[in-house]
Protein backbone atom coordinates (compact mmCIF):
# COMPACT_ATOMS: atom_id res chain seq x y z
CA UNK A 1 0.00 0.00 0.00
CA UNK A 2 1.32 3.89 -0.86
CA UNK A 3 2.13 6.18 2.00
CA UNK A 4 -0.48 8.61 -0.24
CA UNK A 5 -3.54 7.49 -2.27
CA UNK A 6 -5.58 10.07 -3.84
CA UNK A 7 -8.59 8.83 -6.49
CA UNK A 8 -10.67 10.83 -7.90
CA UNK A 9 -9.90 14.01 -6.36
CA UNK A 10 -11.82 17.31 -8.14
CA UNK A 11 -11.98 21.17 -7.49
CA UNK A 12 -13.30 23.77 -8.85
CA UNK A 13 -13.20 27.57 -7.94
CA UNK A 14 -16.15 29.56 -8.58
CA UNK A 15 -17.36 26.81 -11.70
CA UNK A 16 -13.52 26.84 -12.93
CA UNK A 17 -12.37 23.11 -12.62
CA UNK A 18 -9.10 22.89 -11.12
CA UNK A 19 -8.83 19.06 -10.79
CA UNK A 20 -10.67 16.89 -12.57
CA UNK A 21 -10.26 13.20 -11.25
CA UNK A 22 -6.59 13.15 -10.23
CA UNK A 23 -5.32 9.55 -9.39
CA UNK A 24 -1.93 9.60 -7.51
CA UNK A 25 -0.05 7.07 -5.71
CA UNK A 26 3.18 7.70 -3.39
CA UNK A 27 4.76 5.42 -2.01
CA UNK A 28 6.89 5.74 1.04
CA UNK A 29 10.55 6.72 1.04
CA UNK A 30 10.08 8.28 -2.62
CA UNK A 31 10.41 11.48 -4.00
CA UNK A 32 7.72 12.50 -6.58
CA UNK A 33 7.83 15.68 -8.25
CA UNK A 34 4.68 17.60 -9.47
CA UNK A 35 4.94 19.60 -12.90
CA UNK A 36 2.69 21.27 -15.05
CA UNK A 37 2.18 24.51 -16.88
CA UNK A 38 0.81 27.75 -14.26
CA UNK A 39 -2.56 27.46 -13.66
CA UNK A 40 -2.79 23.45 -14.31
CA UNK A 41 -3.74 22.74 -10.96
CA UNK A 42 -0.50 21.52 -9.03
CA UNK A 43 -0.40 23.57 -5.82
CA UNK A 44 -4.17 23.09 -5.72
CA UNK A 45 -3.11 19.26 -5.48
CA UNK A 46 -0.42 19.82 -3.22
CA UNK A 47 -3.12 21.67 -0.71
CA UNK A 48 -5.42 19.44 -0.75
CA UNK A 49 -3.71 17.13 0.61
CA UNK A 50 -3.40 18.80 4.01
CA UNK A 51 -6.86 20.04 3.66
CA UNK A 52 -5.39 23.62 3.33
CA UNK A 53 -8.26 23.29 0.30
CA UNK A 54 -11.32 21.34 0.25
CA UNK A 55 -11.92 18.94 -2.39
CA UNK A 56 -15.40 18.86 -3.93
CA UNK A 57 -15.22 15.35 -4.46
CA UNK A 58 -12.45 12.27 -4.40
CA UNK A 59 -10.50 10.50 -1.60
CA UNK A 60 -7.07 11.70 -0.05
CA UNK A 61 -5.62 8.67 2.31
CA UNK A 62 -2.23 9.16 4.07
CA UNK A 63 -0.97 5.99 5.77
CA UNK A 64 -3.79 4.49 5.18
CA UNK A 65 -6.49 6.67 6.36
CA UNK A 66 -8.90 9.56 5.38
CA UNK A 67 -7.52 13.11 5.92
CA UNK A 68 -10.09 15.55 7.20
CA UNK A 69 -12.89 13.03 5.93
CA UNK A 70 -14.51 10.42 7.02
CA UNK A 71 -16.57 8.26 4.82
CA UNK A 72 -20.72 7.66 5.22
CA UNK A 73 -22.34 5.55 3.09
CA UNK A 74 -21.68 6.98 -0.55
CA UNK A 75 -19.91 10.60 1.01
CA UNK A 76 -17.66 11.87 2.77
CA UNK A 77 -18.06 14.29 6.32
CA UNK A 78 -15.76 16.45 7.50
CA UNK A 79 -14.24 15.51 10.68
CA UNK A 80 -13.87 18.15 13.74
CA UNK A 81 -11.55 20.54 13.05
CA UNK A 82 -9.12 18.78 16.44
CA UNK A 83 -9.14 15.89 14.33
CA UNK A 84 -8.06 17.43 11.45
CA UNK A 85 -5.55 19.30 13.08
CA UNK A 86 -4.32 16.11 14.57
CA UNK A 87 -3.78 14.49 11.15
CA UNK A 88 -1.82 17.35 9.94
CA UNK A 89 0.98 17.10 12.18
CA UNK A 90 2.13 14.41 10.50
CA UNK A 91 1.88 16.38 6.92
CA UNK A 92 4.65 19.13 6.63
CA UNK A 93 4.59 21.59 4.80
CA UNK A 94 6.73 24.35 3.09
CA UNK A 95 5.51 27.52 1.53
CA UNK A 96 6.31 29.65 -1.67
CA UNK A 97 7.03 32.64 0.62
CA UNK A 98 7.82 30.54 3.77
CA UNK A 99 5.81 31.86 6.03
CA UNK A 100 7.85 31.81 9.25
CA UNK A 101 6.36 33.52 11.80
CA UNK A 102 7.77 36.77 12.01
CA UNK A 103 7.70 37.44 15.52
CA UNK A 104 9.26 34.60 16.33
CA UNK A 105 13.41 33.73 16.07
CA UNK A 106 14.54 30.88 13.91
CA UNK A 107 14.77 28.86 16.57
CA UNK A 108 11.51 29.85 17.84
CA UNK A 109 9.70 29.06 14.68
CA UNK A 110 10.96 25.46 14.84
CA UNK A 111 10.13 24.57 18.19
CA UNK A 112 6.74 26.49 18.45
CA UNK A 113 4.45 23.41 17.09
CA UNK A 114 6.12 20.54 19.10
CA UNK A 115 6.00 22.44 22.55
CA UNK A 116 2.77 23.58 21.94
CA UNK A 117 1.09 21.06 20.28
CA UNK A 118 2.66 17.73 20.30
CA UNK A 119 3.69 18.61 24.47
CA UNK A 120 7.65 18.13 23.59
CA UNK A 121 9.31 19.41 26.92
CA UNK A 122 10.94 22.32 26.29
CA UNK A 123 14.55 21.39 26.74
CA UNK A 124 14.54 18.40 24.25
CA UNK A 125 12.76 20.27 22.06
CA UNK A 126 15.30 23.37 21.94
CA UNK A 127 17.99 20.89 21.72
CA UNK A 128 16.03 19.00 18.65
CA UNK A 129 15.58 22.36 17.14
CA UNK A 130 19.20 23.64 17.11
CA UNK A 131 19.90 19.98 15.76
CA UNK A 132 17.69 20.52 12.91
CA UNK A 133 18.96 24.17 12.16
CA UNK A 134 22.30 22.66 11.98
CA UNK A 135 21.37 19.78 9.49
CA UNK A 136 20.17 22.85 7.01
CA UNK A 137 23.29 24.42 7.58
CA UNK A 138 21.88 27.39 9.77
CA UNK A 139 23.72 26.52 12.95
CA UNK A 140 24.69 29.48 14.85
CA UNK A 141 21.53 31.62 13.51
CA UNK A 142 19.15 30.34 16.20
CA UNK A 143 18.76 33.94 17.34
CA UNK A 144 18.44 35.32 14.17
CA UNK A 145 14.51 36.78 13.18
CA UNK A 146 13.29 36.05 9.84
CA UNK A 147 14.17 39.44 8.70
CA UNK A 148 17.83 39.40 9.09
CA UNK A 149 17.60 36.45 7.33
CA UNK A 150 18.09 35.85 3.35
CA UNK A 151 15.50 34.19 1.70
CA UNK A 152 17.27 31.04 1.25
CA UNK A 153 18.30 31.08 4.83
CA UNK A 154 14.44 31.69 5.80
CA UNK A 155 13.61 28.39 3.44
CA UNK A 156 15.57 26.40 5.55
CA UNK A 157 14.12 28.03 8.76
CA UNK A 158 10.69 26.81 6.76
CA UNK A 159 11.89 23.29 6.06
CA UNK A 160 13.35 22.69 9.48
CA UNK A 161 9.99 23.80 11.47
CA UNK A 162 8.14 21.17 8.95
CA UNK A 163 10.46 18.43 9.92
CA UNK A 164 10.50 18.95 13.47
CA UNK A 165 7.04 17.44 13.55
CA UNK A 166 8.75 14.56 12.32
CA UNK A 167 6.17 14.32 9.53
CA UNK A 168 6.01 11.15 7.73
CA UNK A 169 5.39 13.07 4.32
CA UNK A 170 6.50 16.84 3.27
CA UNK A 171 5.17 18.86 0.79
CA UNK A 172 6.16 21.28 -0.89
CA UNK A 173 4.90 23.86 -2.81
CA UNK A 174 7.09 25.25 -5.13
CA UNK A 175 9.96 26.15 -2.53
CA UNK A 176 12.53 27.84 -4.81
CA UNK A 177 10.10 30.30 -6.38
CA UNK A 178 10.31 33.22 -4.27
CA UNK A 179 13.94 32.73 -4.30
CA UNK A 180 17.05 34.64 -6.42
CA UNK A 181 18.65 32.74 -8.66
CA UNK A 182 22.03 32.55 -6.56
CA UNK A 183 19.80 31.38 -3.70
CA UNK A 184 18.14 28.41 -5.16
CA UNK A 185 20.79 25.97 -4.93
CA UNK A 186 21.17 26.07 -0.89
CA UNK A 187 17.41 25.19 -0.69
CA UNK A 188 17.81 22.76 -3.75
CA UNK A 189 20.73 21.30 -1.51
CA UNK A 190 18.50 20.35 1.34
CA UNK A 191 15.76 19.08 -0.68
CA UNK A 192 18.40 16.58 -1.99
CA UNK A 193 19.73 15.60 1.22
CA UNK A 194 16.26 14.83 2.69
CA UNK A 195 15.80 12.72 -0.34
CA UNK A 196 18.68 10.87 0.02
CA UNK A 197 17.83 10.67 4.20
CA UNK A 198 14.48 8.37 2.89
CA UNK A 199 11.99 11.31 3.33
CA UNK A 200 8.87 11.03 1.68
CA UNK A 201 8.21 14.07 -0.27
CA UNK A 202 6.08 15.80 -3.06
CA UNK A 203 7.57 19.18 -4.52
CA UNK A 204 5.65 20.96 -6.55
CA UNK A 205 8.25 23.01 -8.59
CA UNK A 206 9.50 24.27 -12.00
CA UNK A 207 13.45 23.28 -11.67
CA UNK A 208 13.27 20.59 -14.62
CA UNK A 209 17.02 19.71 -13.61
CA UNK A 210 15.77 19.02 -10.02
CA UNK A 211 13.25 16.76 -10.94
CA UNK A 212 15.24 15.01 -13.78
CA UNK A 213 17.97 14.12 -10.69
CA UNK A 214 16.38 13.92 -7.47
CA UNK A 215 12.88 12.32 -8.34
CA UNK A 216 11.44 9.02 -8.36
CA UNK A 217 8.51 9.57 -10.38
CA UNK A 218 7.54 12.57 -12.36
CA UNK A 219 3.81 14.07 -12.71
CA UNK A 220 2.97 16.08 -14.98
CA UNK A 221 -0.24 18.07 -14.58
CA UNK A 222 -2.55 19.48 -17.34
CA UNK A 223 -5.51 21.32 -17.28
CA UNK A 224 -6.39 19.61 -13.95
CA UNK A 225 -5.49 15.91 -15.75
CA UNK A 226 -2.42 13.91 -14.99
CA UNK A 227 -1.10 13.88 -18.74
CA UNK A 228 2.10 12.16 -17.84
CA UNK A 229 3.57 9.93 -15.00
CA UNK A 230 6.65 8.24 -14.87
CA UNK A 231 10.39 7.87 -14.16
CA UNK A 232 11.93 11.50 -15.01
CA UNK A 233 13.66 9.84 -18.25
CA UNK A 234 10.89 9.06 -19.37
CA UNK A 235 8.51 11.87 -18.65
CA UNK A 236 11.20 14.47 -19.06
CA UNK A 237 12.48 13.69 -22.69
CA UNK A 238 8.94 12.90 -23.78
CA UNK A 239 8.48 15.62 -26.29
CA UNK A 240 4.83 15.74 -26.24
CA UNK A 241 4.06 17.18 -22.81
CA UNK A 242 4.39 20.27 -21.43
CA UNK A 243 6.31 20.28 -18.46
CA UNK A 244 6.29 24.03 -17.86
CA UNK B 1 41.54 78.94 -32.79
CA UNK B 2 40.65 76.66 -29.28
CA UNK B 3 41.71 73.27 -29.04
CA UNK B 4 38.99 71.13 -28.37
CA UNK B 5 41.01 68.99 -26.42
CA UNK B 6 41.05 70.45 -22.68
CA UNK B 7 44.52 71.58 -21.69
CA UNK B 8 46.42 69.43 -19.12
CA UNK B 9 45.59 71.56 -16.08
CA UNK B 10 46.91 70.78 -12.71
CA UNK B 11 43.51 69.12 -10.95
CA UNK B 12 43.25 70.64 -7.48
CA UNK B 13 41.24 69.41 -4.86
CA UNK B 14 37.44 69.19 -5.44
CA UNK B 15 35.50 72.01 -4.60
CA UNK B 16 33.60 71.65 -1.82
CA UNK B 17 29.82 71.70 -0.66
CA UNK B 18 28.07 74.36 1.43
CA UNK B 19 24.52 73.48 2.60
CA UNK B 20 21.65 75.98 2.11
CA UNK B 21 21.71 79.08 5.23
CA UNK B 22 17.78 78.07 5.70
CA UNK B 23 17.19 81.98 5.84
CA UNK B 24 13.43 81.62 6.28
CA UNK B 25 13.85 78.69 8.68
CA UNK B 26 15.59 81.31 11.07
CA UNK B 27 13.01 83.87 10.58
CA UNK B 28 10.05 81.77 11.37
CA UNK B 29 11.96 79.76 14.40
CA UNK B 30 12.35 83.52 15.87
CA UNK B 31 9.14 84.52 15.08
CA UNK B 32 7.32 81.44 16.87
CA UNK B 33 9.76 81.70 19.91
CA UNK B 34 8.53 84.98 20.54
CA UNK B 35 5.02 84.12 20.54
CA UNK B 36 5.84 81.12 22.67
CA UNK B 37 7.80 82.98 25.27
CA UNK B 38 5.04 86.24 25.43
CA UNK B 39 1.95 83.04 25.78
CA UNK B 40 4.35 81.49 28.39
CA UNK B 41 4.59 84.59 30.30
CA UNK B 42 1.18 85.66 30.58
CA UNK B 43 -0.07 82.16 32.04
CA UNK B 44 2.88 83.00 34.58
CA UNK B 45 1.97 86.04 35.09
CA UNK B 46 -1.65 86.54 35.14
CA UNK B 47 -2.98 86.09 38.50
CA UNK B 48 -6.43 84.64 37.67
CA UNK B 49 -4.65 81.53 36.84
CA UNK B 50 -4.56 81.21 40.41
CA UNK B 51 -0.99 79.08 40.70
CA UNK B 52 -0.45 79.64 44.35
CA UNK B 53 -3.86 77.92 44.31
CA UNK B 54 -3.51 75.37 42.16
CA UNK B 55 -0.16 74.30 44.37
CA UNK B 56 -2.47 74.20 47.71
CA UNK B 57 -5.09 71.69 46.13
CA UNK B 58 -2.70 69.61 43.69
CA UNK B 59 -2.20 67.32 46.89
CA UNK B 60 -5.24 67.31 48.97
CA UNK B 61 -6.92 63.75 49.97
CA UNK B 62 -10.36 64.42 47.86
CA UNK B 63 -8.14 65.14 44.84
CA UNK B 64 -6.16 61.93 44.90
CA UNK B 65 -9.51 60.31 45.87
CA UNK B 66 -10.46 61.52 42.66
CA UNK B 67 -7.39 60.96 40.92
CA UNK B 68 -7.65 57.03 42.07
CA UNK B 69 -11.26 56.97 40.89
CA UNK B 70 -10.05 57.93 37.62
CA UNK B 71 -7.16 55.39 37.02
CA UNK B 72 -9.54 52.45 38.17
CA UNK B 73 -12.21 53.66 35.38
CA UNK B 74 -9.60 53.81 32.49
CA UNK B 75 -7.66 50.43 33.74
CA UNK B 76 -11.06 48.59 33.95
CA UNK B 77 -12.47 50.17 30.86
CA UNK B 78 -9.38 49.75 28.37
CA UNK B 79 -8.34 46.18 30.13
CA UNK B 80 -11.83 44.67 30.19
CA UNK B 81 -13.01 46.45 27.27
CA UNK B 82 -9.92 45.11 24.79
CA UNK B 83 -10.73 41.63 25.93
CA UNK B 84 -14.55 41.97 24.77
CA UNK B 85 -13.12 43.58 21.75
CA UNK B 86 -10.96 40.72 20.93
CA UNK B 87 -13.84 38.18 21.42
CA UNK B 88 -16.07 40.67 19.10
CA UNK B 89 -13.44 40.75 16.51
CA UNK B 90 -13.10 36.46 16.50
CA UNK B 91 -16.76 36.42 16.62
CA UNK B 92 -16.63 39.11 13.49
CA UNK B 93 -13.97 36.93 11.75
CA UNK B 94 -15.32 33.99 12.20
CA UNK B 95 -17.36 31.63 9.99
CA UNK B 96 -20.51 31.48 11.82
CA UNK B 97 -22.58 33.66 9.79
CA UNK B 98 -24.55 33.95 13.53
CA UNK B 99 -21.91 35.13 15.60
CA UNK B 100 -20.60 37.73 12.52
CA UNK B 101 -24.05 39.15 12.55
CA UNK B 102 -24.65 39.84 16.39
CA UNK B 103 -20.90 41.15 16.63
CA UNK B 104 -21.91 43.43 13.74
CA UNK B 105 -24.83 44.77 15.26
CA UNK B 106 -23.16 45.61 18.57
CA UNK B 107 -20.74 47.55 17.04
CA UNK B 108 -23.18 49.05 15.15
CA UNK B 109 -25.39 50.12 18.11
CA UNK B 110 -22.72 50.97 20.66
CA UNK B 111 -20.60 53.00 17.90
CA UNK B 112 -23.58 54.87 16.76
CA UNK B 113 -25.05 56.37 20.54
CA UNK B 114 -22.96 58.78 21.99
CA UNK B 115 -21.50 58.05 25.10
CA UNK B 116 -23.25 60.52 27.75
CA UNK B 117 -26.11 58.80 26.24
CA UNK B 118 -25.17 55.42 26.96
CA UNK B 119 -23.73 56.14 30.51
CA UNK B 120 -27.61 58.03 31.59
CA UNK B 121 -29.10 54.64 29.99
CA UNK B 122 -27.12 52.32 32.44
CA UNK B 123 -27.80 55.11 35.78
CA UNK B 124 -31.31 54.50 35.11
CA UNK B 125 -31.64 51.38 34.55
CA UNK B 126 -33.60 50.39 36.87
CA UNK B 127 -36.85 52.16 35.26
CA UNK B 128 -36.17 49.61 32.54
CA UNK B 129 -35.57 46.29 34.68
CA UNK B 130 -36.60 46.98 38.35
CA UNK B 131 -35.33 43.63 39.40
CA UNK B 132 -31.91 41.79 37.61
CA UNK B 133 -31.99 37.56 38.30
CA UNK B 134 -29.36 35.55 37.55
CA UNK B 135 -30.82 32.14 35.56
CA UNK B 136 -31.10 30.27 32.70
CA UNK B 137 -32.52 32.41 29.72
CA UNK B 138 -36.24 30.93 29.37
CA UNK B 139 -35.66 28.35 32.34
CA UNK B 140 -35.22 28.48 36.30
CA UNK B 141 -33.74 31.67 38.08
CA UNK B 142 -31.35 31.21 40.97
CA UNK B 143 -31.81 34.32 42.67
CA UNK B 144 -32.71 38.42 42.09
CA UNK B 145 -31.73 41.83 43.33
CA UNK B 146 -33.38 45.33 42.84
CA UNK B 147 -31.54 46.99 39.99
CA UNK B 148 -31.04 50.07 42.13
CA UNK B 149 -29.39 48.21 44.46
CA UNK B 150 -26.79 46.38 42.68
CA UNK B 151 -26.15 48.83 40.26
CA UNK B 152 -24.15 51.88 41.77
CA UNK B 153 -23.33 55.29 39.76
CA UNK B 154 -20.09 53.38 39.83
CA UNK B 155 -20.94 50.05 38.06
CA UNK B 156 -23.29 52.45 35.88
CA UNK B 157 -20.21 54.13 34.89
CA UNK B 158 -18.10 51.24 34.10
CA UNK B 159 -21.25 49.19 32.43
CA UNK B 160 -21.24 52.70 30.36
CA UNK B 161 -17.71 52.82 29.58
CA UNK B 162 -16.72 49.34 29.26
CA UNK B 163 -19.12 48.35 26.35
CA UNK B 164 -18.75 51.53 24.46
CA UNK B 165 -14.75 51.09 25.00
CA UNK B 166 -15.44 46.79 23.54
CA UNK B 167 -17.05 48.54 20.51
CA UNK B 168 -13.80 50.66 19.33
CA UNK B 169 -11.68 47.87 20.57
CA UNK B 170 -13.35 44.91 18.52
CA UNK B 171 -12.10 47.16 15.55
CA UNK B 172 -9.04 48.22 16.65
CA UNK B 173 -8.35 44.35 16.59
CA UNK B 174 -10.21 43.27 13.68
CA UNK B 175 -8.33 45.54 11.48
CA UNK B 176 -4.97 44.45 13.46
CA UNK B 177 -6.02 40.51 12.63
CA UNK B 178 -6.31 41.54 9.17
CA UNK B 179 -2.86 43.37 8.67
CA UNK B 180 -1.64 40.07 9.26
CA UNK B 181 -0.71 37.67 6.40
CA UNK B 182 -3.45 35.05 5.61
CA UNK B 183 -0.49 33.01 4.77
CA UNK B 184 0.86 33.02 8.81
CA UNK B 185 -2.63 31.19 9.64
CA UNK B 186 -1.77 28.32 6.89
CA UNK B 187 1.79 27.95 8.05
CA UNK B 188 0.19 27.53 11.79
CA UNK B 189 -2.69 25.06 10.84
CA UNK B 190 -0.54 23.37 8.74
CA UNK B 191 1.49 22.32 11.63
CA UNK B 192 -1.06 21.45 13.35
CA UNK B 193 -1.95 24.25 15.62
CA UNK B 194 -5.91 24.56 16.00
CA UNK B 195 -7.54 27.96 15.15
CA UNK B 196 -7.62 29.21 18.93
CA UNK B 197 -3.82 28.51 19.29
CA UNK B 198 -3.40 29.92 15.66
CA UNK B 199 -5.35 32.96 17.01
CA UNK B 200 -3.38 33.34 20.47
CA UNK B 201 0.21 32.35 19.26
CA UNK B 202 1.00 33.26 15.92
CA UNK B 203 -1.69 36.00 14.72
CA UNK B 204 -2.83 38.44 17.20
CA UNK B 205 1.33 39.11 18.39
CA UNK B 206 1.88 40.03 14.67
CA UNK B 207 -0.96 42.42 14.63
CA UNK B 208 -0.43 43.84 18.26
CA UNK B 209 2.25 45.72 16.12
CA UNK B 210 -0.61 47.87 13.96
CA UNK B 211 -3.13 47.34 17.06
CA UNK B 212 -0.58 49.47 19.63
CA UNK B 213 -0.84 52.93 18.03
CA UNK B 214 -4.45 53.11 18.01
CA UNK B 215 -4.55 51.69 21.51
CA UNK B 216 -2.29 54.41 23.21
CA UNK B 217 -4.87 56.29 21.18
CA UNK B 218 -7.70 54.79 22.76
CA UNK B 219 -6.44 55.12 26.37
CA UNK B 220 -5.53 58.01 26.53
CA UNK B 221 -8.67 59.37 25.45
CA UNK B 222 -10.86 56.70 27.27
CA UNK B 223 -8.76 58.22 30.47
CA UNK B 224 -9.81 61.61 29.41
CA UNK B 225 -13.40 60.43 28.33
CA UNK B 226 -14.02 59.13 32.33
CA UNK B 227 -14.30 62.72 33.32
CA UNK B 228 -17.67 62.38 31.63
CA UNK B 229 -19.23 59.79 34.29
CA UNK B 230 -18.89 63.48 37.04
CA UNK B 231 -22.38 64.33 35.31
CA UNK B 232 -23.62 60.97 36.87
CA UNK B 233 -21.85 62.08 40.04
CA UNK B 234 -19.12 59.29 39.87
CA UNK B 235 -16.33 60.72 41.84
CA UNK B 236 -13.84 60.56 39.43
CA UNK B 237 -10.75 63.57 39.12
CA UNK B 238 -12.90 66.40 37.83
CA UNK B 239 -15.46 65.68 39.59
CA UNK B 240 -14.21 65.77 43.01
CA UNK B 241 -12.51 69.80 41.92
CA UNK B 242 -16.09 70.45 40.77
CA UNK B 243 -16.91 69.95 44.29
CA UNK B 244 -14.11 72.09 45.69
CA UNK B 245 -14.81 75.26 43.46
CA UNK B 246 -18.35 74.85 44.24
CA UNK B 247 -17.52 75.63 47.87
CA UNK B 248 -14.90 78.31 47.44
CA UNK B 249 -15.58 79.32 43.60
CA UNK B 250 -11.96 79.07 42.62
CA UNK B 251 -13.37 77.89 39.36
CA UNK B 252 -10.03 78.01 37.15
CA UNK B 253 -7.46 77.11 39.75
CA UNK B 254 -9.14 73.99 40.36
CA UNK B 255 -9.81 73.22 36.48
CA UNK B 256 -6.12 73.76 36.23
CA UNK B 257 -5.68 70.91 39.38
CA UNK B 258 -7.09 68.38 37.30
CA UNK B 259 -5.41 69.45 33.86
CA UNK B 260 -2.21 68.91 35.96
CA UNK B 261 -2.80 65.67 36.60
CA UNK B 262 -4.33 64.82 33.42
CA UNK B 263 -1.31 65.82 31.47
CA UNK B 264 0.70 64.13 34.08
CA UNK B 265 -0.77 60.90 33.47
CA UNK B 266 -1.22 61.26 29.61
CA UNK B 267 2.29 61.98 29.25
CA UNK B 268 3.28 58.68 31.40
CA UNK B 269 0.75 56.93 28.88
CA UNK B 270 2.68 58.15 25.83
CA UNK B 271 6.03 56.54 27.37
CA UNK B 272 4.61 53.54 27.89
CA UNK B 273 3.21 52.89 24.65
CA UNK B 274 6.73 54.13 23.45
CA UNK B 275 8.14 51.02 24.70
CA UNK B 276 5.52 48.81 24.21
CA UNK B 277 5.63 49.94 20.64
CA UNK B 278 9.20 48.62 20.99
CA UNK B 279 8.50 45.55 22.22
CA UNK B 280 5.85 44.36 19.81
CA UNK B 281 8.65 45.47 16.74
CA UNK B 282 11.06 42.72 17.76
CA UNK B 283 11.48 40.82 14.13
CA UNK B 284 9.64 43.66 12.24
CA UNK B 285 12.82 45.43 12.09
CA UNK B 286 16.18 44.46 11.48
CA UNK B 287 17.66 46.31 14.87
CA UNK B 288 15.74 48.52 16.87
CA UNK B 289 16.56 52.33 17.06
CA UNK B 290 18.17 53.09 20.04
CA UNK B 291 15.53 54.33 22.88
CA UNK B 292 15.76 57.99 23.76
CA UNK B 293 17.67 57.21 27.29
CA UNK B 294 20.33 55.35 25.46
CA UNK B 295 20.42 58.04 23.07
CA UNK B 296 20.95 60.20 25.73
CA UNK B 297 23.57 58.09 27.91
CA UNK B 298 25.70 57.79 24.29
CA UNK B 299 26.12 61.67 24.28
CA UNK B 300 27.23 62.00 27.25
CA UNK B 301 29.82 59.54 26.62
Amino acid sequence: MSLLEIRGLTKAFAGTTVLDGVDLDVEAGSVTVLVGPSGSGKSTLLRCINHLETPDAGTIEVDGSLVAYRRDGDVLRELPERTIAAQRRRIGMVFQQFQLFGHMTALANVVEAPIGVLGVPRREALERGRALLARVGLAGREDAYPRQLSGGQQQRVAIARALAMEPTLMLFDEPTSALDPALVGEVLEVLRDLAAGGTTMVVVTHEIAFAREVADTVVVLQDGRIARSGPPSEVLDDRSVRVA
Amino acid sequence: MTSLIAPEAPSPSPPRTVGSRHVGRWVWAVVVLVLVVWALRSVALNPAFGWGTVAQYVLTPSVLRGLATTLLLTLATTVVGFLLGIGLAAMRLSGNPVLSSVSWAYVWLFRSTPLLVQLLFWYNVGALYPQLSLGIPFGPTFFSVESVNLVSVLVAALLGLILHEAAYAAEIVRGGILSVDAGQSEAAVSLGMTRARVLRRIVLPQAMRSIIPATGNMVIGTLKGTSIVSVIAVTDLLYSVQTIYNRTYEIIPLLLVATVWYVILTSILSVGQYYVERYYARGAERTLPPTPLQRLRRWFS
